[in-house]
């Protein structure tokens, strides 16, 4: 028996009990569809994590402490003692401040910052200027913001020039900042006004702390070494001998690495369940193909008397349930895409379509048909003809 | 032309029960059957007709003697070699017409084309159309088995059972599930495939009055052949 004569069988076999078919598909459907979302959605949060990342500062590492406080001396020196230093701004940060402009107000996160700090995260600006030398050694009450902010409280007015209220406070706006985007777990990079850090110390904190400073290296070589100087250098200078810990440096790459290694372990989260439903999918054909092969014991037992060889049964019944399990396969790339497509539509990240990931899932769905379909195809070819006849 | 297209001789069937407990289903039984006969089997239950028609059918191996189907030696064949002869060599037509549900007249006949392959989709719906009409069904070639009446289903199963050209056509109590009427519709089909179309056909029944319309009649019991004699043809009297 040829091939397509072999698959017309099996089709017309499959089409007498189209309700069962189905519903046996609906676990390969699940299990495909949740391998391709989950496919996708590892892609695109990777790609997303990447982008976010690379725009918080290439060779970028960030200072923090436990209890001792951090000076502007500390920064000030870093700059001066470490010539493979690019750049180093002091931060500041307040996450919630209201911002008013005339009647309208939001809510942003507030950055207290040197002009390094732009530099660092490459963040150029759409109109205005950075700050003045003079403006950053008198405190003086400026803002750049981020284009969320201007899109809320400005709309189509020009910010540069305008007045707005900080936490009660006015600041003049002398630069607008170019678009971001979002972090990887929804944080909106644009929704920040950034001013001197001095200004923030004594217009909105009202004090003197230093929260951390970023630092950045001119070369990734320089990354490892630059953070244990600077760790020493940071020792030293505070007289701290017994926790060498007293000073976190974290680098952009331990971020990176931080941001894959959750995706990661998020992707194989979702590797599992999939495979658990294509896993629960095939135990399904198989229990369908038993129950089928049982109950057209006697339909088997007339292919053999009038010419079906062992082997043509065996096919038969290994094509019917990885026709299952392939057309399960294709409807749930399909749905799995489109749910895909619309989880990225939602929170706004990249769209990724891979042949290779349809390929590779639809070819698991059919695997899993041949290796559940195996053991009933073998139970039917089995049967011996004259006893498959007599079954009533 | 001489050649009997059956040639048995001395058959054995032993049915191993236990270690100790072995059926001796056939008692050495020889047969010869001439192309284009009309052979009646008949027999009480338990006689070793079924056994044998079995063997004839290649569903079943002998314990030991010889069996040669057109030519071909029954007795050293493989799984697959069995089952290209009762594709090729032998037509089946059945009590219960086996008759596959949910599926069309017409793909039920041509059903053993495609394990015999090689042919066209057309090919194989034009032969089982062919053979459809030959058994008077014409026009019914898309009606399921269930919109059929038992004597149409039979007539199915014997385009069926014919469209390989068989060399013999093996009829278990083909009448046994029909009424009358439709066992007087197969039998004239038989007829004629037998008269018109020289088709050896070889049939199992305990109704004398079906056994009238073969040539010769073979009684078994005790797994022995007791009788093999011709039928003296009485002139069709039924109407």
């Amino acid at each position: 028996m040829d091939f397509t004569n072999l698959l017309i069988t099996a089709l017309r076999s499959l089409s007498k009990n189209k309700a069962r078919s189905i519903l046996t598909s609906i676990g390969i459907i699940i299990g495909v569809s949740s391998v391709i979302v989950m496919i996708g959605i590892g892609r695109s949060a990777q790609i997303t994590v990447e982008e976010r990342v690379g725009t918080y500062g290439k060779n970028a590492m960030e200072i923090a402490s436990f209890h001792t406080l951090l000076t502007e001396a500390d920064a000030e020196n870093i700059k001066k003692k470490f010539p493979q230093v690019q750049y180093a701004s002091i931060i500041i940060t307040k996450s919630n401040v209201q911002v008013n402009y005339k009647d309208r107000s939001t809510i942003s996160g507030m950055y207290g910052v040197e002009n390094d700090y732009f530099k660092m995260k490459l963040w150029p600006l759409t109109s205005g200027r950075y700050f003045t030398d003079i403006e950053m050694s008198t405190h003086e009450k400026v803002v750049v913001i981020g284009a969320t902010v201007m899109r809320d409280v400005f709309i189509y007015e020009e910010p540069v020039g305008n007045i707005v209220i900080i936490n009660n406070v006015p600041f003049k706006v002398i630069g607008v900042l170019s678009e971001l985007g979002e972090s990887f777990g929804g944080k909106d990079f644009d929704n920040v006004v950034v001013i001197p850090y001095g200004a923030a110390q004594r217009k909105i904190i009202g004090n003197n702390k230093i929260d951390r400073i970023y630092v950045s290296v001119y070369s990734d070589k320089q990354m490892d070494e630059t953070v244990e100087q600077i760790k020493e250098y940071l020792n030293r200078a505070h007289m701290i001998t017994s926790d060498s810990n007293e000073f976190r440096i974290t680098t952009s790459k331990q971020k990176l690495e931080m941001a894959e290694y959750i995706s990661k372990t998020l992707s194989m989260l979702l590797a599992g369940i999939a495979s658990i439903s294509l896993f629960v999918g095939g135990v399904g054909i198989m229990n369908i193909m038993l129950v089928s092969v049982s109950e057209r014991t006697r339909e088997i037992g007339i292919r053999m008397a009038i010419g079906a060889k062992r082997r043509d049964i065996l096919s038969q019944f290994l094509i019917e349930s990885v026709t299952l399990s392939g057309l399960g396969g294709i409807v749930g790339i399909i749905l799995g895409l489109v749910i895909y497509y619309l989880i990225t539509y939602i929170v706004d990240w990249p769209y990724i379509f891979s042949v290779t990931s349809i390929l590779v899932s639809f070819l698991f769905a059919c695997a899993v048909g041949i290796f559940f379909g195996y053991y009933p195809a073998k139970k039917a070819a089995d049967l011996k003809p004259i006893e498959a006849l007599r079954y009533e | 032309m001489n050649i009997p297209i059956i040639n048995i001789e001395n058959l054995q069937k032993i049915y191993k029960i236990s270690q100790e407990v072995s059926v001796h289903a056939l008692k050495g039984v020889t047969l010869k059957v001439k192309r284009g006969e009309f052979v009646a089997i008949m027999g009480a239950s338990g006689s070793g007709k079924s056994t044998f028609m079995n063997i004839l059918g290649f569903l079943d191996t002998p314990t030991s003697g010889k069996y040669i189907l057109d030519g071909i030696d029954g007795t050293s064949l493989n799984d697959n070699q069995k089952a290209e002869i009762r594709n090729r060599k032998i037509g089946f037509v059945f009590q219960g017409f086996n008759l596959l549900s949910r599926t069309p007249a017409i793909e039920n006949v041509e059903m053993p084309l495609f394990y015999r392959g090689g042919f066209t989709h057309e090919e194989m719906k034009n032969r089982a159309r062919k053979l459809l009409a030959m058994v008077g069904l014409s026009g019914r070639e898309m009606h399921h088995p269930n919109e059929l009446s038992g004597g149409e289903q039979q007539r199915v199963a014997i385009a069926r059972a014919l469209i390989n050209d068989p060399a013999i056509l093996l009829a278990d109590e083909p009448t046994g599930n029909l009424d009358t009427k439709n066992t007087y519709e197969i039998m004239n089909v038989f007829t004629t495939l037998n008269k018109e179309y020289n088709i050896t056909i070889i049939m199992v029944t305990h109704e004398p009055d079906v056994a009238a319309y073969a040539d010769r009649k073979v009684v078994f019991k005790d797994g022995m052949i007791i009788d093999d004699s011709p039928i003296r043809k009485l002139k069709k009297s039924r109407k």
